[in-house]
């Protein structure tokens, strides 16, 4: 049984609460929205970060397989000698994203300009040049997993919030709000009966004075 | 027989509570939207291509994104275009709405969508459920949610 909020039984209380409980639906509403949108943002994201994790297992595996067999071509010494010389520094575009009303983490790597290789392509063979793509690939593949990851339990939290909002706003607040409201108008229409019925003694007695 | 009324206590816990969310989370829901709406044009022409957002943070959109969008339009469409682009939740768990200011956006949505879509009314397409997870898994950054306490349709 929902619980009476405890109130003045005046009718200005009255107007006051049924302004209260229509924003209460309004909100409960929005929320509902926000629900709804937020599970199946989760539950996309989930999918998507299932097949993130498959895909970055698979280009790292190709990534290990193609510097073993560019390492075994050219030898561990030479390979890394001319690798030393490549070596720069990854640079990713992070910022957020809205998604109905929760920041998520955006990550995009930036490609290199002008597509340089960084080695001396005349001094190594195509098999570095593959490892190479299939490294920056496998790189790829961790952001785009590292950006649904974190996503996805930022909007696991926010769920959880919002459904706790949610419940309580549907089982506490808008039930104890039509209660109250229920209960002051029986009482405003009690008193109108009694007041009535007054006003018909009150008639009656003068009535019967005059006679 | 009356239900029980709630002590003093409880409910100025629950009042408080309750009356901060109520006024918070309609702020809340619509803080990440996009103060303003730059064309596709400019975006491929920035470094770091990003919205300013009503909450004074900002969205940033990606570069593969906007270029997936260059490649389906002209350059006068992508001048045309404004991103990101806005999906109205209002009250149906089923549907939501596009909002579209030219017809460059319903040539996008034909496109991410893979079938013909019309205005339902002007400046409006109506989406369902599974076109809308279709429409946010490609265009994940340059697409943002409006929420409205409207009914909707």
């Amino acid at each position: 049984m929902a619980q009476l909020i405890k109130v003045r039984p005046t009718k200005i209380e009255l107007v006051k609460l049924k302004r209260r409980l229509k924003l209460s639906q309004r909100v409960q509403k929005i929320v509902k929205d926000r629900l709804s949108i937020l599970t199946m943002e989760f539950l996309q994201a989930a999918r998507e970060t299932v097949s993130a994790k498959k895909h970055t297992i698979d280009a790292m595996n190709e990534a290990y397989k193609a510097m073993t067999i560019a390492n075994g071509f050219h030898g561990y010494v030479a390979l890394q000698k001319e690798l030393v010389a490549s070596e720069a520094d990854i640079t990713v575009t992070a910022g957020p994203r809205s998604v109905a009303g929760v920041r998520l983490p955006s990550l995009e790597l930036n490609e290199p300009s002008g597509g340089l290789r960084g080695y001396n392509l005349t001094q190594t063979s195509s098999l570095v040049d593959s490892a190479s793509d299939t490294a920056r690939e496998a790189l790829r593949a961790i952001m785009e997993l590292a950006e649904l990851q974190r996503g996805l339990e930022l909007l696991g939290g926010e769920i959880s919030r919002t459904k706790r909002i949610t419940n309580a706003l549907e089982y506490i607040l808008i039930p104890s709000l039509q209660a109250t409201i229920r209960f002051l108008s029986m009482k405003f229409e009690e008193r109108d009966r009694e007041e009535k019925s007054r006003l018909k003694r009150v008639k009656v007695l003068l009535a019967r004075k005059k006679v | 027989m009356l239900p029980p009324t709630v002590s003093d206590d409880t409910q100025s816990r629950y009042e408080r509570f309750l009356e901060a969310y109520l006024s918070g989370e309609l702020r809340l829901v619509n803080s990440g939207l996009a103060r303003e709406r730059r064309s596709l044009a400019a975006l491929l022409r920035e470094k770091h291509p990003s919205v300013p957002c009503s909450d004074g943070s900002s969205q940033v959109l990606k570069r593969a994104e906007l270029q997936f969008l260059a490649g389906m339009l002209d350059e006068s469409e992508q001048e045309a275009l404004l991103l990101p682009i806005l999906i109205e939740v209002a009250g149906d768990e089923h549907e939501a709405t596009v909002l579209c200011t030219s017809d460059v956006e319903l040539k996008v949505l034909s496109q991410v969508l893979g079938m013909p879509v019309e205005y339902e009314r002007p400046g409006r397409v109506r989406i369902y459920r599974p076109q809308l997870g279709l429409l946010r898994k490609s265009l994940r950054s340059s697409t943002q949610y409006a929420f409205s306490a409207r009914t909707g349709g």
